[in-house]
């Protein structure tokens, strides 16, 4: 069987805790709707996938919602 | 004799692979329940849908579009990245932060049936994710 390693991101942390996933990223401040970042804010967008991924070389977590702000990082 | 025993999963563990490679050398999937689906393919139903579309890798954001009356779309109208950021994995890639974009991505629309919902179609989700065969799968709702 072949298995594969999963990382979530979520607005709805508390929702996305019952279902105890193995890795997943909430970015603070962010609804459903533009859950990945504002509009056309590629950096943005870049620094939340990327947080996401992290997660997949980080320590384990599993079941935790990391959550984290991204209100420091804007469009350049 | 008695009824053998059925080892049951208590509801505190947690699924967990590991992920065992760089990130600069993964194929990342996307899977999302935002009711993302191709321009050529047909739009979910927005009252309910248990059906999943498949997304090809080659594809850019300007071609998918969305189905579905249960979030707000003012940034999703403007930019189908902020729920499936398609073209920001191809340029994460481009930038060898991550190592590609996997050749399918998946999308599921709005459901109540949730039971029906992984009892008839994540079974089917599953194995066509299995068969494109990244190397982590990037989970995203609307």
């Amino acid at each position: 069987m072949i298995a594969i390693p999963t990382v979530l991101i979520t607005v709805e942390p508390m929702v996305s805790e019952q279902a105890r996933p193995p890795r997943a990223l909430c970015p603070l401040g962010f609804i459903a709707g533009h859950s990945l970042g504002r509009p056309n804010d590629v950096t943005l967008q870049q620094r939340i996938i990327m947080d996401a991924l992290g997660l997949l070389v980080a320590a384990p977590a599993p079941g935790q919602v990391i959550r984290r702000s991204f209100d420091c990082v804007t469009e350049t | 004799m008695a009824d053998k025993p059925v080892i049951e999963m208590s509801r505190y563990c947690v699924p967990f692979t590991p992920f065992g490679g760089q990130l600069e050398a993964a194929s990342i999937c996307l899977v999302s329940t935002a009711g993302v689906y191709h321009k050529s393919d047909p739009p979910f139903d927005v009252n309910g849908d248990l059906s999943f579309r498949v997304i090809p890798g080659t594809a850019h954001a300007s071609e998918l579009r969305i189905a579905d009356a249960h979030y707000d779309h003012g940034c999703v109208d403007r930019d189908v990245n902020c729920v499936f950021p398609i073209d920001r994995l191809k340029e994460l890639t481009h930038e060898h932060r991550i190592g590609g974009v996997a050749d399918r991505h998946f999308s599921i629309g709005f459901t109540q049936a949730i039971r029906q919902l992984r009892d008839d179609t994540l079974p089917y989700l599953v194995e066509e994710v299995r068969s494109t065969r990244p190397d982590a799968v990037l989970l995203t709702g609307g």
